[in-house]
């Protein structure tokens, strides 16, 4: 992926607060990493609905949960149903969003959504989750890469990628340089133009300099880890379906599912009827994953994956095998939130050397 | 059973209050109370249960959840247990529980623990009055209702289109049922 | 170290355990480690940063543990009182694992911290730890090591959230349930959740709703406290295991000290002292009833 190619403007920190409050002003929902204000203690930032520029938590790790919760809700009314008589009304959902934006999204975070766009528009078009996509103007914050969990520039991206974003954020001293990369981008930065800095300034050789020398450093630093190759991974992974590999796998793994969680591509759900009173309720979708046993429990009690081995391998399969066989690419940007958090110390990145290593054997 | 309307509030706030009560004593006593048409509360709706053991804590949410204002749990008697045993495994549960939506900001002064016997008429009039009482000063238990109504993202209010209008309104489940037929 | 690995080596090599179960070095810090081979035994580690409850892997709902032959697990003081749990809960036969104590003199927060025990980095779960030499063992090894130092932090918190009235605890816990997704990441983290079906992934009826909104969230939270009350050893793996941070700790300590209020019961490593819920004494407290 190239960086954003728009010309590069420069927003300092006190401006950014600016257009954080102009955004607000207009009435907009603005999305940022922010820290939680009722947490008891300080923990990371979260990608939140923001109020006031105080609560921007740039420069905090990577948001502990992914953008998605945005786009496809933990939990979400598909449509509600009311008895009149002997009939049954339906209330459907809009599809239209008010407009939102998101400030200081990671590329990874970002990437992810247009990766799953293609399963949300396949055969049949999810119009909550384009609606909210349409709705919403994404600039990214090129990332300073957190730790050696990070593998997105094995996944055909870079911590300073705009894919599916409208703008970009690099820091600089004393502030920003923000390029746009759509219509929406510049559009956004039209409408607050006074509050950027234009290029030709003295100043601006030498943050472009600093720009790409941030940028450099984090390509370099995440490069430094996982050297995979993933067409070999899926061919290995496609060929190898009862391996004793996977065996050797499912044991640490307890089933928590906290890895589904976080992960800015996984996108399953299963959608449940809830009564909310006698006579009425709703439809939900809510998130659901392939880590639980109830996942693919049939109704006649058989489990088709009944231990942890076949549903962790599901995962990989699906990430690195199925998904790239069915639409081109991996599902999977690197984050790797998933190894962050998981409290068994289940590391995809090392499952991902791994069968790179048998693959290349 | 013999009931009054009882404005409880001068705003005219009727608490629903539904009873899990075991099926030997205070399901008895309740049915005393009526036959001895003693005034009380119209405000409770009784679940008979086989035993105060049978009753599970899901029954206090799940009667929060669908819209009561406040619980009445109560069963035979310590040493008066049809099941001998029954009313002292719940008085265990319950004492847990209790403490349990203190601490999680249930007030606890919602759900009234008691023994009422099949001869107790007068003490169940007493109970049922006394909890109207007690949760129509404390109002509707909206916070409870209306929890899905925010649905989350991240600690914020979800982009999702119901959430702000859900849950507002309750209106009585028996005139729905009416609706429903 | 030396003495853990020859145990292992030799229980292996005799063939009187299919698996050892202990930690190994991961990317990220300690983990759950399977040594199925003698060859393999020189992975395993013991420090500060081993936080994992290895119990977990005794519940009999892991046919990918099972499959791995007769297990002998490395259990500190309180993984020993999970195991406990399981046992006396008839989810497990003594005869059926082999138990192998270690001396521990606290553990840290998250096994990716340094091994290094400072009241800021001790494990809240060691505090008032009473089992630091475990008994419901087969085999005991390591040194004795000092006592960790001591964080009181849980309970003073508890005290804090205690003093609030009612509507602030509602704030406080409904911003924290807030965030769960209903991943049930705490459940599969426990190893006192055995059930072959939990309630919440039971729908007919739904006493649970899956939706994560907070009338969702609310019901599952307080059936986990309350199915855990009296049963929880207090390991904090829930905690750690949720991925959006909430304090669960804070519900099942809380359990703990409401159930030594009440019963006068303490979690135990001895199998034969039956837990409160689901035992009972006559004369138990009553205040509460009318």
């Amino acid at each position: 992926m190239s960086a954003a190619t728009g010309t590069a403007l420069f927003l300092s920190d006190e401006n950014l607060g600016n257009l954080v409050a102009e955004i607000i002003a207009a009435g907009r929902r603005l999305v940022a990493p922010a820290r939680d204000p009722q947490a008891a203690v300080g923990g990371s930032a979260d990608y939140r609905y923001i109020s006031s520029a105080a609560e921007l938590a740039f420069g905090d790790s990577l948001p502990r949960m992914s953008l998605k919760g945005f786009f496809l809700p933990q939990s979400e009314v598909l449509f509600k149903w009311h008895r009149k008589g002997a009939d049954v009304e339906i209330e459907a959902v809009p599809t239209e969003f008010p407009p939102q934006i998101v400030l200081g999204a990671r590329p990874c975070d970002t990437a992810a959504l247009e990766i799953v766009d293609q399963v949300m528009d396949w055969g049949l078009r999810d119009e909550l989750w384009f609606g909210r996509r349409n709705a919403t103007t994404i600039f990214n914050l090129s990332c300073p890469v957190e730790d050696a969990s990070c593998f997105c520039h094995a996944v055909d991206l870079n911590p300073d990628a705009t894919r599916a974003a409208d703008g970009m954020l690099t820091p600089v001293p004393g502030g920003y340089l923000v390029e746009s990369c759509t219509e929406k981008g510049a559009a956004l930065v039209e409408g607050h133009k006074a509050l950027f800095e234009s290029g030709d300034t003295g100043a601006a050789a030498e943050r472009s300099a600093a720009a790409a020398q941030y940028r450099a450093a984090a390509r370099a630093k995440v490069a430094a880890d996982l050297q995979i190759d993933t067409t070999r991974i899926k061919e290995w992974v496609g060929d190898h379906f009862d391996d004793e590999f996977w065996t050797a796998l499912g044991p640490r793994c307890n089933g928590c599912a906290a890895c589904a969680s976080v992960c800015p591509t996984c996108h399953c759900f299963d959608i449940v009827d809830e009564p909310e009173g006698v006579g009425h309720g709703a439809r939900r979708r809510n998130w659901d994953t392939c880590q639980t046993g109830v996942f693919t429990l049939h109704a006649s009690g058989h489990n088709p994956r009944a231990d942890q081995n076949s549903r962790f391998r599901q995962r990989v399969n699906h990430k690195f095998f199925i998904y790239p066989s069915r639409f081109g690419e991996v599902l999977c940007t690197g984050c790797g939130r998933c190894s962050r958090v998981c409290p068994e110390g289940q590391d995809l990145a090392e499952v991902l050397a791994c069968i790179d290593e048998l693959a290349r054997a | 059973m013999a009931a009054t309307d009882t404005p409880m509030k001068p705003d005219g706030f009727h608490p629903r209050i539904t009873a899990f009560v075991c099926n030997w004593c205070t399901y008895t006593g309740a049915d005393l109370a009526g036959t001895s048409r003693l005034q009380m509360a119209s405000n409770v709706r009784i679940i008979r249960l086989p035993c105060t053991g049978r009753i599970d804590h899901m029954f206090i949410v799940k009667a929060f959840e669908r819209g009561a204002d406040g619980v009445i749990v109560s069963g035979c008697h310590p040493a008066d247990c049809h099941y001998t045993a029954g009313n002292y495994h719940a008085r265990r549960r319950f004492g847990v529980f209790r403490e349990l939506m203190d601490f999680m900001g249930i007030d606890p002064q919602r759900v009234t623990f008691s023994w009422v016997s099949a001869s107790e008429g007068a003490k169940w009039k007493d109970v049922v009055n006394e909890t109207v009482a007690r949760v129509a000063e404390l109002g509707p238990f909206d916070a409870y209702h209306e929890l899905a109504g925010d649905t989350v993202t991240g600690g914020e209010p979800a982009p999702g289109p119901f959430e702000a209008a859900s849950g507002a309104e309750t209106p009585d489940p028996l005139e729905e049922l009416e609706v429903g037929r | 170290m030396k003495e853990l690995r020859d145990l292992t080596r030799k229980l292996l090599a005799d063939g009187d355990a299919g698996v050892v179960i202990g930690w190994e070095e991961g990317r990220r810090g300690a983990r759950p480690a399977f040594i199925t081979t003698p060859d393999d035994a020189d992975k395993l580690i013991f420090d500060a940063r081993c936080v994992h409850n290895l119990a977990n892997y005794l519940n009999p709902r892991k046919p990918q543990v099972k499959a791995l032959g007769k297990p002998a697990v490395v259990v500190k003081g309180c993984d020993a009182k999970a195991v406990a749990g399981l046992l006396r809960e008839a989810q497990l036969t003594r005869d059926r694992v082999i138990l192998i104590g270690v001396r521990c003199g606290g553990v840290v927060q998250t096994p990716e911290m340094p091994a290094e025990l400072t009241e800021a980095t001790v494990a809240t779960r060691c505090y008032g730890c009473d089992v630091r030499e475990p008994k419901l063992v087969d085999h005991l090894v390591g040194d004795a090591r000092p006592e960790p130092p001591v964080t009181a932090a849980l309970d003073r918190r508890i005290a804090e959230l205690d003093a609030l009235s009612p509507r602030e605890r509602w704030q406080f816990w409904t911003s924290q349930l807030a965030k769960c997704t209903r991943c049930h990441a705490c459940r599969q983290a426990c190893p006192l959740c055995h059930c072959e079906r939990c309630i919440t992934d039971k729908t007919q009826p739904q006493w649970i709703e899956s939706s994560s909104h907070l009338r969702g969230n609310f019901a599952w939270h307080l059936t986990r406290a309350q199915h855990l009350a009296g049963r929880c050893v207090g390991c904090g793996e829930c905690e750690r295991a949720c991925p959006v941070g909430i304090p669960l700790s804070l519900i099942n300590r809380k359990l703990q000290l409401v159930v030594k209020d009440l019963f006068d019961y303490t979690v135990t490593d001895d199998p034969e002292v039956p837990a409160p819920i689901g035992a009972y004494a006559v004369d138990d407290k009553q205040e509460f009833i009318e």
